[in-house]
């Protein structure tokens, strides 16, 4: 949605803006380079991680020195006991605490961006509040609720506790879309005689398509990512990141940088699907 | 720019009956009561009730070793906490405040480049900042602590080379916890900001330059002002969660950096005081309520909603 | 060492585990209350029968009578179970493995225990409200939450007549502890001692007290690192306090100690139990440390790393296995319990664990594993055990064990506030 400047035309007496060199300097070779400089910074531990996934360590535990390469971790990357249940617990509650987190979000931000109704100012702060609230007020607070509701803290915990923070994030990812939406398409099919229902699920629909996803692959990794409040539902579940954070007080084994590097994998093909999506989409 | 779109209640066609109309159009305004309350639901019993519990279970006292806790209006609770941690929390928030100006002096540049110079890699640039995070933030953590240890990658071979003293050390150190909750919140410094910017019309910019002003007086006088909500959004997003975290003074820190996440997460998990535990939370989250209104008040909550959005 | 150390003398072994036993533990473990703390008041105060009597109400040979269920749930701590690699290079159990393979059982095994407060505060909601734990065996240390699962009912009473291997080979401080008389409710499956791990090359000169953790001309600056649950007790022993007995004044006079070694400068960190990789990689040059860790490291992984029991006196705590209450399994997991008191099997743990065994037998079978080990030609692995065999730490003599100490023990909500009143500011502040 970027607005396109004409450039603007100088007076042909006074020539080109006086300072034409110096901020070619700061436009093309600082501000980019700093950039570029931040970008590896942010990825920098990435780097490490995926170099030490190949890190020869005599015994089964990472170390900062690095022993030589080796593809020992990723031959054998299920061995470590625990850690591949662990691994498998995450993939298996992300996906549905994602889908329902998806479902429900993306109605609720149709609501919040398309109509208004009354209390709309107070959902909207509660919302604002769900993305801002200290994980750790809010998983302690779940725990307690959930030991005074006698709840045994389980799977059950992790992926209801896991939908209530994804939700606000889907909802004001669809609602940022929907209230970009012309509504007159969705009238123009009403007037050619679709019903409401039909005129939302072939006109909205895919035009808010980009946004769901968008949302379901933010909901999938804030949940496969989370920690705190995970830590505090969890029960005798262990996640990736809880079994990680338990192994990393002996020492981590090299296969957690090798699920690592496989899992920042998927997610750049996850992202990169989403953009060349949401290409198509704006093009068509 | 609009926000939300009217419903259109449709007057009743003239001769027509009034029935099926009207009642389209009280249908029509319940649509959005529908489409809220699966959402409404899952946020009051995942959200709002935990809260309220939370400040229930502030208020009771007793212990786990001896069969549980009793609602017993236990203010005491607060008075206690407010008075044994006071310095946790004090340098909790100095913590957070540098996190936050040190997040915003790092992001501000980079967004400013992509928003007003990167053109059709705007998407892709923002998208190699963030895609770090798609990795648990436990495991980056845990990477740089090897890569900042007393004899690793960076620091052994400059002691090797005698360039610093044996006994230096970056770990266990206040640097050490805020540069590490800088670089974890560093995406939520930066989508508020750039959405911010990448707003401001640039042909603003332009005409400021044509009116001979300086580049840094357009930034100045046009720029900087219109990005002041995102500033804001991005001060608050990446202020509170500063606040209470954790996990970076458990990895990174030693002793004198407990902050107050530290002591929440200890009350409630080592030493189970839930009471006490709670108290310490509910007053973070009061700390965070008054924030927040006074933000929502003046500047509306919606960069902070657009900007979590750009993220996905 | 020479190998021609005399085997424990039981009744010294026990005389010198229970001269610190009083009074008024005695009174505590009878049920008759001190501070408050008696069980009938525990039980009204719960203000349910719910969970708190599921354990009681049930006698420990209906629990444990009958046929066991086909898996069995067993929560423990990180690297406290053999492990070896098969020949596709996956890791696994052996121990479980055998066990399997004689009654057909399969263990869900899970090193899920980082902590016993964390781990208790994760179970105790469930066994206070009567609800399956998720686990039927757990190992606890001795101490806080120890007590607080046994006096509350939370875990269950055993049956004395299902154990016949632990009749027969456990040592004589494995039987009948302070904490817990008669083994009503727990069996031990390793102890180990709480004294000083320091890398050899980092520091100045013999690390050998408790003072010299707090010397910078010995360890240097910020680079000790001390364990927040044990240091209590740890600091009073080596001030030359018994803890047992202690109270308020002696924790306030170790309190002063700890701050004092904070404003020397050499604490890193305050430690749960994850100071080991800090140890390992340098990060720290010495820590108050458990004697399996740090053995483990130098003999088996050949790091430059020393143990030492330090001259005022060590921390000694054991690790016990329980049955929580409401557990699936009990049957099966009385059969485990037993099944590690097998000479030949507590040896497979031994090995790979380096705790202190409560199955002396295991001494001599790991010494003719040595020689057996030796004969095929794996020199350096034999080598490694007969080090093993002939540590002190882990087959102490008994004036080793004179020398060791139990923490204190006397936990009701009350002593637990007060101390940690005394004691978290220093690890907290």
């Amino acid at each position: 949605m970027s607005t396109v400047a004409a450039p603007a035309k100088s007076l042909p007496e006074l020539g080109p803006a006086p300072l034409n060199r110096s901020r070619k300097r700061w436009t093309r070779f600082i501000l980019p380079t700093y950039t570029i400089v931040m970008i590896v910074y942010l990825a920098s531990p990435i780097f490490v991680m995926i170099l030490y996934g190949f890190n020869d360590v005599p015994f089964d535990r990472q170390t900062a020195k690095f022993w030589g390469l080796t593809l020992d971790w990723w031959k054998n990357v299920f061995n470590v006991p625990g850690l591949y249940p662990a691994f498998k617990n995450s993939l298996k509650i992300a996906p549905i605490a994602a889908a329902f987190s998806t479902a429900i979000g993306t109605l609720f931000g149709l609501a919040l961006g398309r109509y208004r109704f009354r209390g709309l100012k107070p959902v909207d702060f509660i919302i604002f509040l769900a993305i801002a609230v200290p994980e750790i007020v809010l998983g302690s607070s779940l725990l307690s609720m959930f030991v005074l509701a006698k709840v045994s803290t389980g799977y059950a915990t992790i992926i209801l506790s896991h939908i209530g923070f994804s939700i606000a994030f889907v909802a004001i990812t669809v609602r940022a879309r929907v209230q970009g939406l012309d509504r007159n398409l969705e009238d123009a099919a009403q007037d050619l005689f679709a019903s409401p229902v039909s005129a939302f699920f072939k006109v909205t629909l895919p035009l808010i398509a980009p946004a769901i996803l968008a949302g379901f692959l933010l909901a999938f990794v804030l949940s496969l990512d989370d920690f705190v409040i995970t830590n505090f539902v969890a029960g005798p579940v262990l996640t990736f990141p809880l079994w990680v954070y338990g192994a990393q007080r002996i020492g981590v084994p090299p296969q957690v940088n090798v699920m690592g590097t496989l899992l920042f994998a998927a997610g750049i093909l996850a992202a990169v699907a989403s953009v060349l999506a949401q290409r198509r989409r704006s093009r068509a | 720019m609009t926000t939300v779109d009217e419903v259109v209640v449709e007057a009743p066609p003239p001769g027509g009956s009034a029935g099926p109309r009207r009642s389209i159009g009280a249908r029509r305004r319940l649509v959005p009561y529908y489409l809220l309350s699966p959402g409404a639901l899952f946020l009051l019993l995942f959200f709002l009730i935990p809260l309220g519990l939370m400040l229930y279970t502030s208020l009771e006292s007793g212990g786990l070793l001896s069969g549980g806790f009793r609602f017993s209006w236990a203010f005491d609770n607060y008075t206690n906490v407010l008075g044994q941690y006071q310095v946790q929390f004090v340098r909790s928030i100095v913590y957070s405040i540098i996190v936050t100006i040190a997040a915003l002096l790092l992001a501000y540049p980079m967004t400013y480049w992509i928003a007003f110079y990167g053109g059709k890699w705007k998407s892709s640039l923002l998208l190699l900042i963030l895609v770090p995070f798609f990795v648990s933030f436990v495991i980056r953590t845990i990477q740089w602590k090897f890569i900042l240890g007393d004899h690793g990658p960076i620091l052994g071979p400059l002691k090797d080379i005698g360039l610093l003293p044996q006994g230096f050390r970056v770990l266990a150190t206040p640097f050490a916890v805020v540069a590490g909750i800088t670089y974890n919140f560093l995406p939520f410094t930066a989508l508020p900001l750039y959405v911010a910017l990448e707003r401001i019309d640039k042909r603003l910019v332009e005409a400021a330059k044509d009116l001979y002003s300086s580049r840094w007086e357009a930034f100045r006088k046009v720029v900087w002002p219109l990005s002041l909500p995102g500033v804001f959004a991005a001060f608050l997003l990446t202020f509170v969660p500063a606040t209470g975290d954790y996990v970076n003074a458990t990895l990174l820190g030693g002793p004198g950096t407990t902050m107050i996440g530290n002591i929440i997460q200890e009350k409630f998990l080592v030493e189970l005081d839930y009471p006490e535990a709670a108290a310490l939370s509910v007053i973070l989250m009061i700390v965070m309520l008054v924030l927040a209104t006074i933000y929502a008040r003046i500047l509306g909550t919606e960069d902070v909603q657009r900007a979590a959005g750009a993220g996905a | 060492m020479d190998d021609d150390r005399p085997m424990i003398d039981p009744v010294a072994m026990q005389r010198a585990l229970r001269t610190r036993l009083t009074r008024r533990s005695l009174l505590r473990n009878t049920g008759i209350g001190v501070a408050g703390f008696s069980l009938a008041s525990l039980l009204a105060a719960c203000g349910s029968d719910e969970g708190g009597t599921t354990g009681q109400s049930a006698t420990p040979q209906d629990v444990f009578s009958g046929e066991p269920g086909d898996t069995l749930n067993f929560a423990n701590w990180p690297a406290y179970m053999d492990q070896a690699k098969d020949k596709d290079g996956n890791v696994y159990h052996p121990s479980l493995r055998v066990f399997q393979q004689r009654t057909g059982i399969e263990v869900n095994y899970s090193d899920e225990i980082n902590d016993n407060a964390e781990f208790f505060g994760k179970i105790q909601p469930l066994l206070a409200g009567g609800d399956d734990p998720g686990r039927d065996l757990i190992v606890i240390t001795n101490g806080r939450y120890f007590t607080a699962l046994t006096q509350n009912g939370w875990v269950y009473e055993l049956d004395p007549s299902k154990r016949p291997n632990f009749d027969a080979n456990a040592a004589s401080w494995a039987k009948d502890p302070f904490y817990d008389p008669g083994n009503k409710f727990g069996m031990a499956w390793q102890s180990g001692i709480t004294g000083i791990g320091f890398n050899t090359k980092q520091v100045n000169g013999e690390i050998t007290k408790m003072d010299d953790l707090a010397d910078p001309a010995k360890v240097g600056s910020s680079s000790v690192g001390m364990l927040e649950g044990d240091m209590g007790d740890w600091v009073m022993i080596n001030l030359g306090i018994d803890p047992v007995t202690s109270g308020p004044d002696e924790w306030k006079e170790a309190a002063a100690w700890l701050k004092m070694q904070r404003e020397s400068g050499t604490v890193r960190a305050y430690y749960g139990n994850d100071y080991l990789p800090d140890l390992q990689q340098g990060n720290l040059n010495a820590a108050m440390a458990w004697s399996g860790d740090v053995l483990y490291s130098a003999i088996w992984l050949g790091l430059d790393m020393q143990y030492v029991f330090p001259e005022g006196g060590a921390l000694l705590w054991i690790d016990n296995m329980l049955v929580p209450a409401g557990a699936q399994n009990p049957v099966g997991a009385a059969e485990i319990m037993d099944f590690y008191y097998d000479p030949e099997i507590a040896t497979m743990l031994t090995e790979w664990i380096l705790y202190m065994s409560p199955v002396p037998a295991t001494q001599e079978l790991i010494k003719k594993d040595a020689e057996k080990n030796f004969d095929q030609g794996y020199k350096g692995y034999a080598n490694r055990l007969q080090a093993t065999a002939e540590n002190e730490f882990l087959y102490p003599t008994e004036e080793f064990l004179g020398r060791t100490t139990f923490g204190f023990g006397d936990w009701t909500d009350e002593s637990a506030e007060e101390w940690d009143a005394i004691f978290l500011p220093i690890s907290q502040g």
